[in-house]
C-alpha cells in the first residue's frame, strides 16, 4: 500500500478532518490548532468573533503578510426537537440534501445519530428520484420521546458528519477538507520554523462558510498590506460534468485562483505566485472556473482593502460527507506557500 | 441476554454478503448455531440448515434469509471511475456521498460516491436525484482501485452503532431476523421443542430468489415461520403503524395460514409476549409467499421485526424486539 510520504502530514489532516467544528462552532478545531502552535511562534491570540490569529515577528518587518485559511466547516443545526424524540434540522453553510440520506452523524462531536429515509418499498414512483427536502428528513438518536431526546440534546446544538479520515494510493479521503486542509497547510508552515522578511500573521477564521464573517474583523486588528487565502476548492474532475467544465484536476498541483465570486485578484498577486510556482518547478495549476468564493473577496472588501491572493488544494466532492484530495498537491502547496514566503520582499513587489 | 443480543446483531450486520454472495455471512451464522444443532446443512443454493430435533410431532422450518441488498460492477471507466448494477431494491438517495466496498480479486477495495458540490451544479440538476445510470464511485482513492473489475460484488460501507438502547447499521434486513432464530435456537435448550425445527438461513431473498422456496421443498415441511423485518415508527395510508419496541408483528392475510396465526398468538398471549398485528391483504413481499405454495401446500406464518430506515446503511432495530420474536419462535415449536 502506498501511503503518503510523510505521517506527520496526514497525521494533522487526520485529527483536523475528524474533528467537528461546523460555523460559528469551532472551538474544539481551534483548541486543537492553539495547542500544536503554542511555542512555535512569536504569540497567539484569540479574537472577540473567535478567530485564532497567530504572529511571527518579521526579520525586516517593513509589510505584514497575512495568511489565512478557515477552521469551519459546513453541517446542521438542530433546530426542534419533535415529540416522537427526531430532531429537525437544518444546514449551516451550502449543505445539497441529496447528500445527507443514510449517514451516521454527530452531534455537539459527541452523541451519535442517523438520518434515515423512509424506505424505498413505501416510496411513490416520483418520489424515487426527488431530491429529498430538509423539512421531511430527521436526525434519529434513539429516543422514542420528546423528554428521552432532550435529556441529549437540544436545540441549537451543532451537527456534523461522522466521517474517518482514510489515505491510500496518495489519495485522502474525509470530511471538512474544505478548510481543514488549508488549515494543515499552515500548520505545516508553522512546523518549518522559518522567519521571513515580512511581519507574518498566520490567521486560521471562523465562519466562512456562512457569508465570509471572521475575515470581515481582521483588518480592523492587523491592518495587513497583503494576504493569502489557502482553501480547499473545488475539482469537479469526475463523470459529474462533462471535461471542458472541470474547475481543478486532482493531482496536478495547488490551483491557483485569477477570479471568483466578488473579487478579481490582485494582478500583482496573481502574477508573482505563478512566477514562484516557475521559479521553483512546483507542480500547479490555474484555477479554470469562477464558482464560489473565498474570504479574500472579505478581505479585499474590508478596511481600505487588502490585495489578496488565493491558492487552493484541489477536493472532489467538497460539502459533502466524504470528499478526496491528493497528497501531492498538498505537499506541493505546502511548499509553493513556503517559497512565496521565503520570497521575502521580492514578492508581489 | 440484552448485552449479548448487541453484539450479535453488530457482528451479522458487520460481515457483507449480498445475494448469490452469501458465504461469509453463513459461515458467522453457522459458527453461532453450531452449538444448538443436531444437524447442520448447506443446501445446493447456499441455504443453510439448522436442524434440533424434537419429538417428532411435525416438521416446522423457521426462515430468515441472509443476503443483504448490494450492487454488481457494471462498467469500469478511464481514470479510475466504475459503475454499479444494484442487486435488490436500493434507493438511489442513500448511495450518494457513501464509500463502497468492492469485493476485488486481490482483496477489498475501497471507493467513494462521488457528487458535486452546489458551486459547480446547474440549476436544472438540483431537486433531481441521480439514477444508477449517472451515480459513479471513484477508485483512485483505493491502493487495489486498478484491479476493480466488472463483476466484482459491491456493498456500501456501514459501522453497527448503537443509539441509546437502539442498534443501528447496514443488513439488518433481515439480519436481525438470522439473530432471532439463533436466539431461539439458544432458548431451545432449556425450552423443549415437540416439532422437529430446521432453522432455515436461506439465500436471495432480496431478489426474491430461490433460496429459501428450494428448501422449503426439499425438507417438506408441514409448517413454516418466515422471519422478516417490517417499516417500523412509519406511518402507512389505511395501516396501522408498527412500533419499535413493541414486540414482533405478525401478519394476517392470504399468505398465511388462518389457524397457524391464531395458534402463534395465543401461545404468545399466554406467555406474555408482546404482539403487534400487520394486516397483509396481498403478497407480503418476504419468502412466505412462496414457501405457502411448495409442494402441497405448507402452513405458513410470518412474524416481522419492527425496523426503521429499511434498505438504508442506517437501518434502525430494538434489541429487545429481536428478543422477543425469539421467545415467540421458541414457543412456536412447543405447540
Amino acid at each position: 500500500m502506498r501511503r503518503a510520504r510523510k505521517g506527520v502530514k496526514a497525521m494533522y489532516l487526520k485529527e483536523l478532518t475528524e474533528l467537528d467544528g461546523v460555523s460559528g462552532d469551532e472551538g474544539r478545531v481551534r483548541d486543537f490548532i492553539k495547542e500544536k502552535i503554542e511555542g512555535k511562534v512569536d504569540s497567539v491570540k484569540v479574537d472577540v468573533l473567535g478567530n485564532l490569529i497567530a504572529f511571527k515577528k518579521g526579520t525586516k518587518s517593513k509589510r505584514k503578510f497575512l495568511l489565512a485559511a478557515h477552521m469551519d466547516e459546513v453541517g446542521f443545526m438542530v433546530t426542534n426537537v419533535e415529540d416522537d424524540g427526531t430532531l429537525s434540522f437544518a444546514p449551516v453553510g451550502g449543505v445539497d440534501p441529496r447528500v445527507v440520506v443514510g449517514k451516521h452523524v454527530r452531534i455537539k462531536g459527541e452523541i451519535p445519530g442517523v438520518i434515515g429515509y423512509k424506505a424505498i418499498h413505501l416510496q411513490k414512483k416520483d418520489e424515487r428520484l426527488a431530491s429529498p427536502k430538509y423539512e421531511n428528513l430527521r436526525i434519529y438518536i434513539g429516543a422514542s420521546s420528546k423528554d428521552e431526546a432532550t435529556q441529549k440534546v437540544e436545540i441549537g446544538d451543532y451537527v456534523s458528519f461522522a466521517t474517518d479520515f482514510r489515505c491510500e494510493n496518495s489519495r485522502a479521503t474525509s470530511k471538512a477538507f474544505d478548510d481543514r486542509a488549508g488549515c494543515a497547510v499552515l500548520m505545516e508552515i508553522i512546523d518549518k520554523n522559518e522567519r521571513f522578511e515580512d511581519d507574518l500573521y498566520i490567521a486560521f477564521l471562523v465562519q466562512e462558510e456562512t457569508g465570509l464573517r471572521g475575515s470581515a474583523v481582521l483588518f480592523e486588528q492587523l491592518q495587513p498590506d497583503l494576504a493569502l487565502v489557502i482553501e480547499g476548492t473545488t475539482a469537479g474532475d469526475d463523470p459529474g460534468l462533462p471535461e471542458h467544465q472541470w474547475a481543478t484536476h486532482l493531482g496536478d498541483g495547488p490551483a491557483i485562483t485569477f477570479m471568483h465570486r466578488g473579487y478579481v485578484v490582485n494582478k500583482k498577486i496573481y502574477e508573482s505566485i505563478l512566477s514562484v510556482a516557475q521559479k521553483y518547478d512546483i507542480k500547479h495549476q490555474p484555477k479554470r472556473r469562477t464558482a464560489g468564493g473565498t474570504d479574500a473577496a472579505r478581505l479585499a472588501k474590508t478596511g481600505g482593502g487588502v490585495p489578496a491572493g488565493v491558492i487552493s488544494l484541489p477536493a472532489r466532492y467538497i460539502h459533502s460527507p466524504l470528499s478526496v484530495i491528493d497528497m501531492g498537491d498538498f505537499e506541493n502547496t505546502v511548499l509553493l506557500v513556503s517559497k512565496i514566503l521565503e520570497e521575502g520582499e521580492g514578492f508581489a513587489r | 441476554m440484552s448485552l449479548e443480543t448487541v453484539s450479535l446483531l453488530k457482528e451479522l450486520s458487520g460481515v457483507d454478503g449480498p445475494s448469490g454472495y452469501e458465504d461469509e455471512a453463513l459461515k458467522v451464522i453457522e459458527e453461532k448455531i453450531k452449538p444448538y444443532a443436531d444437524v447442520l446443512k448447506t443446501s445446493r443454493l447456499n441455504t443453510l440448515i439448522a436442524l434440533k430435533r424434537g419429538e417428532g410431532t411435525k416438521k416446522l422450518g423457521i426462515f430468515a434469509h441472509v443476503d443483504e441488498i448490494g450492487f454488481v460492477v457494471a462498467k469500469v471507466e478511464e481514470r479510475s471511475f466504475i459503475r454499479l448494477e444494484p442487486i435488490g431494491g436500493i434507493d438511489p438517495k442513500v448511495v450518494l456521498s457513501q464509500r463502497i466496498k468492492i469485493f476485488t480479486k486481490r482483496g477489498v477495495a475501497t471507493g467513494v460516491v462521488g457528487f458535486l458540490p452546489p458551486h459547480l451544479q446547474k440549476e436544472d440538476q438540483r431537486g433531481k436525484v441521480p439514477s444508477f445510470d449517472d451515480i459513479f464511485v471513484d477508485v483512485s482513492c483505493s491502493s487495489l482501485g486498478e484491479h476493480v473489475s466488472v463483476g466484482d460484488i459491491c456493498v456500501i460501507e456501514g459501522e453497527c452503532t448503537e443509539l441509546g438502547s437502539k442498534v443501528s447499521g447496514k443488513a439488518l434486513d433481515d439480519r436481525a431476523g438470522c439473530a432471532a432464530l439463533i436466539l431461539a435456537a439458544q432458548e431451545l435448550e432449556t425450552i423443549k421443542n415437540r416439532a422437529d425445527v430446521y432453522f432455515i438461513f436461506s439465500s436471495q431473498e432480496e431478489i426474491a430468489g430461490p433460496g429459501a422456496v428450494s428448501v422449503a421443498y426439499e425438507l417438506g415441511l408441514d409448517e413454516a415461520i418466515v422471519v422478516d423485518v417490517t417499516h417500523g415508527n412509519e406511518r402507512v395510508p389505511q395501516l396501522p403503524q408498527i412500533k419499535i419496541s413493541e414486540g414482533p408483528a405478525l401478519a394476517v392475510g392470504p399468505v398465511i395460514n388462518r389457524e397457524f396465526y391464531k395458534a402463534l398468538s395465543d401461545v404468545a398471549k399466554r406467555n406474555g409476549v408482546k404482539i403487534q398485528l400487520e394486516p397483509t391483504p396481498g403478497r407480503s413481499g418476504t419468502d412466505t409467499d412462496e414457501v405457502q405454495i411448495t409442494r402441497s401446500g405448507i402452513k405458513t406464518a410470518l412474524v416481522s421485526i419492527p425496523l426503521m430506515y429499511m434498505h438504508t446503511p442506517v437501518e434502525v432495530t430494538d434489541p429487545r424486539d429481536i428478543e422477543e420474536t425469539a421467545r415467540l419462535l421458541a414457543l412456536a415449536s412447543t405447540i
